[in-house]
């Protein structure tokens, strides 16, 4: 059975990069275009992988990556960050959160910054599908 | 009051992070969450005649916002607050109404936009109608400073305007949600000179205890939270005594309630809440009556 990957992004370009992406290398996309919406599917759905952006509206992906990793049945699904933010930044801010009292969660399993090569995204998405 | 998420509205022409950073203090009341709207004017990539829509130019566009808004959010983001971004082409008004209402912010802040000379016949009502089709206050940032630079803090000392309307009460009241920045504020109430139309010292004297009494009740309010709070009454006319009263007490922006009239009234009125939009040297927060509290 085919896996379901999770691409959330409020850029419709990315979106469709994404899902393309995803879709050759016979996965199936489910789509989100904020971090609130996002988190909505991942509980429905119970995505194999989530591909998160980090700015976008209403819900960050540093919110939303926190809520994946503070979930009991979420946090073991394997998380790309692939986003215009810069790694640095992302795990500043985590570091934040958490001295602000929050748990620590921890590093994504993977960190892309934009733009990625369509194989690059593939292989990695691959990589992580199989070591889950 | 919930006071958590801000909608920073800027086309880069006047609103730049400094203003934003000058802001930061507000996450002491309880703001942690600041969202960044960039409307591309529907006529910078309209149809042109033989070019039809420009696309190549609203993708240069969106980069150009998105590079910026990018290097702002990492800054916020590494503070463990919370960001997010819209890019969006269109009429502004519109687009910062639908977004507030979307978002859900508590505060809008704006810049006061460089107008031509026809436009600048209404200046001031653009913020005016959001004030009318939202519950939610607006603080027109300005750089006031002669070095160009912003006011680093805002809130310390603000000017907050009574005319006994409910809309003033309920700028008091909102002013005070702010209490863990304020320093001082400054409580004036204007007193036109058609109240003066007795002759008699005794009932002009009656007018000014009056007036002077009020302002006391709301100096009690913000030194029941440990805000020192002054209380000066003017005389003459609202917006020049305001701006004048600015000037005289270092105030560091203006507070002031706005009754949510239509645009089309407010420009033959000339509101005080659309001359402090497009004329004060000062940040004016305006306030609508239908704030909630």
């Amino acid at each position: 059975m085919s896996k379901r990957v999770l691409a959330v992004d409020d850029d419709p370009d990315i979106i469709m990069f994404v899902k393309t992406v995803l879709e050759e290398n016979g996965y199936i996309p489910l789509i989100a275009r904020n971090g609130e919406t996002g988190l909505s599917i991942a509980r429905d759905e119970g995505p194999d992988l989530i591909i998160l952006d980090v700015l976008m509206p209403k819900q960050s992906g540093i919110r939303m990556y926190r809520e994946l990793k503070s979930d009991e049945t979420l946090k073991g699904v394997p998380v790309i960050i692939l986003s215009g933010i810069a790694r640095r930044t992302f795990l500043r801010s985590q570091e934040a959160l958490t001295e602000f009292g929050d748990q620590p969660v921890p590093e994504p399993e993977l960190y892309m910054e934009k733009p990625v090569e369509p194989a690059e995204l593939a292989e990695a998405v691959k990589d992580l599908i199989d070591r889950s | 009051m919930k006071n958590k998420k801000l909608l920073f509205v800027t086309q880069f022409e006047e609103l730049w992070f400094d203003a934003l950073r000058s802001l930061m203090d507000l996450r002491k009341t309880g703001f942690n969450h600041v969202v960044f709207l960039h409307v591309i004017e529907r006529d910078k990539v309209a149809m042109h005649r033989g070019k039809g829509y420009l696309k190549d130019e609203e993708i240069k566009l969106r980069e150009m916002a998105n590079v910026r808004f990018i290097d702002w959010a990492e800054s916020l983001f590494e503070q463990g607050m919370e960001v997010g971004a819209y890019i969006v082409v269109g009429n502004p008004l519109p687009k910062i109404i639908s977004t507030a209402a979307e978002e859900d912010v508590d505060l809008i802040v704006t810049g006061r936009h460089k107008r031509g000379k026809f436009e600048e016949l209404y200046g001031g009502s653009e913020t005016l109608e959001i004030l009318e089709r939202t519950s939610t206050p607006v603080l027109v940032y300005k750089y006031m400073l002669p070095s160009g630079k912003v006011n680093e803090k805002p809130f310390e000392r603000p000017l907050l305007t009574m005319d006994w309307s409910p809309a003033s009460e309920k700028a008091a009241d909102y002013l005070l949600s702010f209490k863990d920045i304020l320093k001082k504020v400054i409580v004036i109430h204007v007193i036109g000179e058609k109240e003066f139309k007795s002759t008699s010292a005794m009932e002009i004297q009656a007018i000014r205890k009056e007036n002077r009494q009020k302002l006391e009740r709301v100096c009690s309010a913000f030194e029941k939270e440990g805000i020192e709070a002054e209380p000066h009454l003017y005389v003459g006319g609202t917006f020049e005594q305001i701006e004048k009263a600015a000037s005289e007490r270092e105030a560091s922006m203006i507070v002031a309630g706005t009754t949510g009239k239509s645009p089309l009234k407010e420009i033959f009125l000339g509101s005080v809440a659309k001359k402090l939009t497009k004329h004060s040297m000062l940040p004016s927060l305006l306030v609508p009556a239908s704030v909630k509290l």
